[in-house]
């Protein structure tokens, strides 16, 4: 045929004229030479985690997590959508301050991000969601909680972390299922939370989820304290006195230490502890020092789900990463935050930012390690299946296994144990 | 509010104020004699518990006995950085000093740290849990002891100051620096003693704090803060004042919880702060300030 | 001073020339180095005419943002008039602690301790009131648009914290020349010599004190609407007050040039130490590193930066 005789390059006329009116339309909507963008050789991705500051536990293991996912979809052979683009994650500290997040970020946008990923604090999430927007780049939230974020219907923020009111509605089912399932009264509860966003957006939520719901309970006592404080007795006093029931503390590893200190000491008498949601209760530092007085625990939290083999494989190597730590819910979301990110890039087949935020609004993201259905988001950018779990601390020889969870049963390891024993009858 | 919580609440706050007189008493002694505001104390006692956890966990040694091991650290460190750093800045304007000393407690913090890392380190101590029946009240164990080895400590030093040579040229330059030179005092081995006496109180306080709640390399900030207002409070160079201004900060804080949510506490002590230096500013037992 | 002041001129040409060349990133750092050189030139006029240190000038950030934003959010007010109010609300705190301090005769310590327990009073009191979103703070909404003081890129947010560092230099400028400055100057040199020559020293320095909260309150309105998020532990802080008086400080206080010498050469370094430090993996290293600086400067230059250019380009530049 004629059209065989003019072949340019081996490639048959056919698919060359197909070919260069794909290249043509792509370029004439992009207005770049399509060839030329579309298979970059690194997709640059901005971490931003406080490293520094006042939570640098946190920060740091954020950012493996964030790293622990990069680093696996490069071994798998990168974006393959993207001829096999590596991602490089550059790695900032916003050092717990807005001003430093809007700063790192800036400098990841120079350095050619096309997504951001972060950065667990909701003043610094704020900050930087105001810039992505401002830029028009899309911002994954792996990590932040309070629900004033994703109301400002910025379409550029996403976030993958259940936000307070789906923490409560969670903690509502569970309580719900305890109360009938183990057969017991509960009236008085007595809340306390740290004095921070975090610590009074959970306290406040589960107020007002109470108050919302008509729940059977009466919150004997609501007690809040400075972040960072290093004395709760005065608290703990009041808590003993108001009699109640049961405690529910929003509290960080170090607060959670010293509720359970002066529990003990003061010799306060409760059905146990359940945490509306707050990371104190399962850190590894409070299960090792808190020992058999970190049983019985329960926490509401977004969680890892012990079942999922995506799960069990990405934690064996947080693991050998870093000994003597594992994936945990801040981690889990991290990792999760990037992953959803890459999927993101594979569907987009492109590293513009409009064709990635469409491709993230779209997102329907099962293979996380997350308790909770798959990562799907609504047009304010919620996760709408982010969810909490219940785990408990359960003794175990092993210390790192024992924080498990209890429910949903789908996910659960051990069977949950309420009401407690008492602090001091643990020998 | 039943009297069995105030109570109880005013005997906690009575025993924390011991350890706090203590580390206002490295304060004091450190501006009574200098006129340095260390801006640096706070976060010297974040390192002195770094310490004190550090020989926990690798020698076994309870925070108790280590107390005296990290006391002679810090008593190093002070020196140094008295000779080092604070040396050069006595003569500058304040605000000079004041950058000095901000910067060496950034250096504190962050160098906590880098060589611990950020989490709360709250090990098990021996006495961490126990706690008595004493009457209406319950008494905390560590928190007793802490108060009586605060209190003899403190002792200690006045006594020192009082009775040996060294202690008696460190009173002597606290009252007049160039008098003092003149009469041949070597200065600068006096205010490196002095500063090193400053850091090792905050040491020891530190080391008592240890069993009492978790260590966080970033929690030295209030700490600092409260010293002042107890200095304020006793008077500045006063070192009575500095163990009598802790006692009753320590009762005042505790107490606020009755009617001020408790993340308010710190509001007492700076109104505290506040009246004293309009009305009374050389403190309960200063002297001219 | 022709040649300093054609100098000047020069130099700020070159700074309104500069964005033309300078990405979004880069903006940002001058932004941060002529926000925190404002800031610093503001409390320039209490304590560097004065000499009485203030270590809570936080407050009057503070007061500005919330101010402001309140007004915007409840009244749709647009944080240019916003801003003023909070400015005159600063100004009255500003007098109280003024008053309290100067009546009473505190100098020296006991003036930065009461500034301090004011600052953080207010800082405690702000983290508990509803109306400012106690510990969760206000989230600011974003509609672009210059009546609402938000912009889309950083170009106006650039010419808008030049535009207040200008006005501040040429405020205390004008204020070194005029007969209150040299009261105030007279003031931090000799307050009883000034006292005894029949200088109203307490009116002389509440009008500092007044015009610095002032002015101070302004720059709080300015953030606000930058990083679109404001909490007490963010405005209102310790932290925020030592960044304030460092760059005045390092620069030279009370000359007019110090805060913002004093501001290019913190800020840069500081940018530099965290971009290339904080991937190292050691948490903690540019902050560790950048104490350091603050104490060296301090060693090397003990009266700030200023008075040493003074001495080494005074002859070339200000040939009186």
């Amino acid at each position: 045929m004629k059209e065989e005789q003019v072949k340019p390059q081996g490639i048959d006329r056919r698919t060359f004229l197909k070919t260069s009116a794909a290249v043509g339309a792509v370029t004439a909507i992009t207005g770049f030479p399509a060839i030329v963008r579309s298979q970059p050789k690194e997709i640059i991705i901005g971490s931003i985690q406080p490293v520094t500051g006042p939570l640098p536990d946190i920060g740091i293991s954020m950012q493996r997590g964030n790293k622990l996912a990069a680093d696996e979809i490069n071994a798998k052979g990168g974006i393959k959508s993207l001829g096999g683009a590596k991602i490089k994650l550059l790695l900032g500290d916003n050092e717990a301050k807005e001003e430093v997040g809007r700063l790192v970020a800036e400098r990841f946008l120079k350095d050619g991000a096309v997504c951001l990923v972060g950065p667990f604090l909701s003043g610094v999430a704020m900050a930087i969601a105001t810039l992505a927007e401002q830029r028009n780049i899309p911002f994954v939230i792996d990590v932040a909680a309070l629900d004033a974020i994703t109301a400002k219907g910025y379409k550029n923020v996403f976030r993958c972390f259940p936000k307070t009111e789906y923490f409560m509605t969670s903690l509502g089912r569970y309580l719900d299922q305890i109360i009938k399932e183990k057969k017991v009264t509960i009236k008085r509860i007595a809340l306390t939370n740290a004095g921070d966003a975090f610590g009074r957006g959970q306290g406040a939520a589960f107020l007002k989820y109470v108050k919302d719901h008509k729940l059977p309970f009466e919150i004997v006592e609501h007690i809040e304290y400075p972040l960072g404080v290093k004395d709760l007795s005065a608290e703990v006093t009041k808590i003993k006195a108001a009699k109640p029931d049961l405690l529910c503390p929003v509290a960080r590893p170090g607060d959670a230490k010293l509720l359970i200190r002066e529990l003990y000491k003061q010799r306060v008498e409760l059905m146990g502890i359940i945490s509306p949601g707050s990371p104190g209760w399962y850190e590894p530092e409070f299960v090792k020092d808190m020992d058999k007085l970190a049983y019985y625990v329960l926490d509401n939290v977004p969680w890892v789900n012990p079942k999922s083999s995506k799960f069990q494989d990405a934690n064996n190597r947080f693991e050998k990463l870093y000994p003597g730590k594992y994936l945990d819910t801040n981690s889990g979301y991290a990792y999760t935050g990037v992953m959803v990110i890459a999927d993101a890039l594979e569907r987009a087949k492109s590293t513009d930012p409009a064709a990635l935020r469409e491709a993230l609004r779209k997102t329907n993201y099962k293979d996380h390690p997350m308790v909770g259905g798959p990562v799907v988001f609504d047009e304010k950018g919620d996760n709408i299946n982010a969810t909490a779990a219940m785990v408990q601390v359960l003794p175990d020889p092993n210390m790192d296994d024992r924080v498990k969870v209890v429910l949903p049963k789908e996910a659960a390891q051990a069977p949950y144990v309420f009401p407690w024993k008492q602090l001091w009858d643990r020998g | 509010m039943n009297s069995d919580v105030v109570l109880q609440l005013a005997l906690q706050g009575f025993l924390m104020g011991g350890v706090y007189g203590l580390i206002a008493l490295g304060l004091s002694l450190i501006f009574g004699v200098m006129k340095v505001i260390n801006f640096a104390h706070g976060e010297m006692m974040v390192f002195a518990m770094f310490l004190s956890i550090t020989l926990l966990l690798w020698g076994g040694l309870d925070p108790y006995l280590s107390l005296v091991i990290v006391a002679a650290v810090m008593f190093g460190v002070g020196y140094g950085i008295q000779r080092v750093f604070v040396n050069r800045i006595l003569e500058l304007p304040e605000a000079m000093q004041v950058l000095v000393l901000v910067g060496l407690g950034i250096i504190f913090e962050n160098g906590t740290l880098m060589i611990w890392g950020g989490s709360d380190f709250s090990p098990k101590t021996s006495l961490a849990l126990s706690s008595f029946r004493w009457g209406p009240v319950t008494v905390d164990v560590p928190r007793l002891i802490a108060f009586i080895l605060a209190i003899v400590i403190t002792l200690m030093v006045l006594l020192f100051l009082k009775k040996t040579n060294i202690g008696k040229s460190i009173r002597a330059a606290a009252d007049n620096r160039y008098g003092a030179l003149i009469i041949g005092a070597h200065i600068n081995r006096i205010y490196g003693i002095c500063f090193g006496i400053g850091a090792a109180c905050v040491g020891a306080a530190g080391a008592l704090l240890v069993p009492l709640m978790p260590a966080k390399a970033t929690m030295g900030a209030p700490y600092t803060m409260v010293s002042f207002v107890i200095v304020i409070l006793g008077g500045m160079g006063s070192l009575i004042g500095a163990l009598i201004g802790g006692l009753i900060i320590g009762v005042a804080e505790s107490l606020s919880t009755v009617f001020l949510p408790s993340s308010m506490k710190q509001v007492v002590s700076f109104t505290i702060m506040i009246v004293i230096l309009l009305f009374k500013p050389q403190g309960l037992f200063g002297g001219k300030g | 001073m022709k040649r300093l002041y054609l100098f000047l001129g020069v130099i700020f040409l070159v700074l309104l020339a500069l964005p033309g060349v300078l990405n979004n990133y880069w903006m940002e750092i001058f932004i941060l180095i002529f926000f925190y050189a404002y800031l610093g030139q503001c409390w320039n006029i209490l304590t560097g005419y004065t000499g009485n240190i203030s270590l809570g000038h936080a407050l009057y950030v503070g007061i500005g943002g919330y101010t402001a934003t309140r007004l915007a959010m409840v009244f749709g007010l647009s944080p240019w008039v916003g801003m003023l109010v909070g400015g005159l609300f600063a100004t009255g705190v500003g007098l109280v602690i003024g008053f309290l301090g100067f009546r009473f005769g505190l100098r020296g310590v006991y003036f930065v301790l009461i500034t301090i327990s004011f600052a953080e009073i207010g800082r405690l009191i702000a983290l508990h009131l509803e109306s400012l979103g106690s510990f969760m703070g206000l989230f600011i909404d974003f509609n672009p648009g210059f009546l609402n003081m938000q912009f889309r890129g950083n170009l106006p947010y650039y010419y808008i914290s030049l535009g207040l560092l200008v006005f501040s230099l040429i405020v205390v400028r004008t204020l070194e020349l005029s007969k209150t400055g040299r009261y105030l100057v007279a003031i931090r040199e000799d307050e009883e010599a000034a006292e005894s020559l029949g200088v109203n020293t307490f009116k002389y320095k509440m009008v500092a004190i007044g015009l610095s909260a002032f002015m101070t309150a302004l720059g709080g309105a300015f953030d606000a609407n930058r990083i679109f998020h404001l909490s007490p532990d963010r405005v209102m802080s310790m932290a925020l007050s030592i960044e304030i008086i460092l760059r005045p400080i390092i620069g030279g206080m009370g000359t007019v040039l110090g805060p913002v010498v004093g501001s290019f050469l913190i800020t840069l370094p500081a940018e530099w130490t965290r971009a290339y430090l904080s991937e190292v993996g050691r948490p903690g290293l540019h902050m560790v590193i950048y104490g350091f600086v603050l104490i060296f400067a301090v060693f090397f230059f003990p009266r700030g930066i200023m008075p040493l250019l003074n001495r080494k380009l005074g002859r070339f530049f200000i040939k009186e």
